[in-house]
């Protein structure tokens, strides 16, 4: 097959684009690295080195043939959207099967890019029904999982809203203190049998699932760095909703005049 | 009938997960099995008394990222997609809030030993999937569909 040799910059810019989407939203490092070396290669360009973190691309191309290329692109963690995942994946496929050129390549990441999520509604929705799902899992009876799907309701609204305003540590202790201060508001008004269950169902939405899964894959592919930074992700987040329900505990105790729950 | 019930919950809960994580909708079906099998896997292995909770979490979890790589194969796209929402019901979200909770109400020795069980669930989950991503490709050609 022939391909008309592109100008070598470009391609890297474009490989660099895909690997950052791929990071950004919830994908394996040697995944990053796999896809931008797929797109590098196909296009003609052999001398490229990428270095992959868990929060920044580093790339570098030229040897004596071809041309000089270097860029850094530092990429902050953002929530994950495995769709952009699975689709970067697919046109990454697609180059090698089609032999698309690097204008079309280019296009579909910009509409992979601008892929619309759900909506807003639908997010908080599923967080009232996962937190009531998990609820009843964990040994709560129907009256404990309706409590939780509000709890988990209202704090998903609180994640959309108010979470992205504050630091990582502040805001997850405030979601776990937020779903704890509901539950006891219920239990107090007479919803629900057992507090323990309402409130390990409603915390579940705030359990760091995407770097949790990801920081193992990435230590077993040998990608310590990223590997052992998500995790701590991971570990700190579970450390800040146990303070943040420890914390609501400890008020409502001196509120309660020292009652047991 | 208690069993048919959490399975159906474990599935939806998986399912809802995977929305909130952009899994994209034709992937449900597929989350939401991976999700119910994990579980009863768990709540067979465990209520039986076969074995430990922590015994009983890592095979569960070989179950979730067999079936993972399984149907990543078959669909041609990242594992990630059915692993994360799938894993859900196994993470030790419980044992979370039962350290937190024995840590408040000043029962330290209770709250160790939930910690404890938590941390061994989160180690049972990590060698689950680090011992199934060292198969090799091969043993999941099977899943791959025939191309017309």
């Amino acid at each position: 097959m022939e391909i008309e040799k592109a100008d070598e910059s470009l391609v890297l810019e474009t490989a660099m684009e895909a690997g950052h989407i791929l990071l950004e939203n919830g994908a394996e490092i040697f995944r990053v690295e796999e896809t931008m070396d797929r797109i590098c290669r196909h296009f003609g360009v052999e001398s490229n080195n990428f270095f992959v973190l868990s929060n920044g691309i580093f790339a570098t191309g030229g040897d004596g043939k071809e041309r000089t290329f270097a860029k850094v692109q530092h990429i902050p963690v953002r929530a994950a959207r495995l769709d952009r995942v699975v689709a970067v994946n697919q046109l990454s496929r697609e180059v090698e099967e089609k032999g698309l050129t690097i204008e079309e390549v280019r296009d579909r990441l910009g509409q992979i890019r601008s892929m619309p999520g759900k909506s807003k509604r639908m997010q908080i929705l599923a967080s009232g029904i996962g937190s009531g799902c998990f609820c009843y899992l964990f040994g709560g009876s129907l009256a404990d999982s309706m409590v939780a799907f509000l709890a988990g309701i209202i704090l998903y609204a609180y994640l959309l809203r108010v979470r992205p305003h504050l630091s990582k540590i502040v805001g997850n202790i405030g979601g776990g203190a937020l779903v704890t201060l509901i539950c006891i508001l219920c239990y107090n008004l007479g919803l629900g049998d057992q507090l323990n269950h309402m409130i390990i169902g409603s915390i579940i939405p705030l359990i760091p699932g995407v770097p949790f899964t990801n920081g193992i894959r990435d230590i077993a592919d040998g990608d310590y760095i990223s590997g052992a930074v998500r995790l701590l992700d991971a570990i700190l987040v579970f450390l800040c909703i146990a303070i943040g329900v420890g914390v609501m505990f400890t008020v409502y105790r001196r509120f309660a005049g020292g009652a047991m729950l | 009938m208690k069993m048919a019930g959490e399975i159906i919950a474990a599935a939806v809960g998986t399912v809802a997960f995977s929305l909130i994580f952009g899994v994209p909708r034709k992937y449900y079906p597929y989350c939401g099995l991976i999700g119910a099998a994990g579980w009863f896997a768990y709540a067979m292995l465990y209520n039986s008394g076969v074995c430990t909770a922590t015994e009983a979490t890592f095979l569960a979890t070989v179950l979730v990222v067999l079936l993972s790589r399984f149907f990543a194969v078959r669909e041609k796209c990242p594992v990630t997609v059915f692993l994360i929402s799938g894993i859900f019901p196994l993470v030790p979200g419980a044992g979370i809030y039962w350290t937190a909770y024995y840590l408040v109400t000043d029962r330290v020795d209770l709250a160790l030993g939930v910690g404890f069980d938590a941390v061994k669930a989160a180690v049972a989950i990590v060698l689950a999937i680090v011992t199934v991503f060292e198969l090799p490709y091969r043993f999941f050609r099977l899943a791959k569909r025939r191309e017309p």
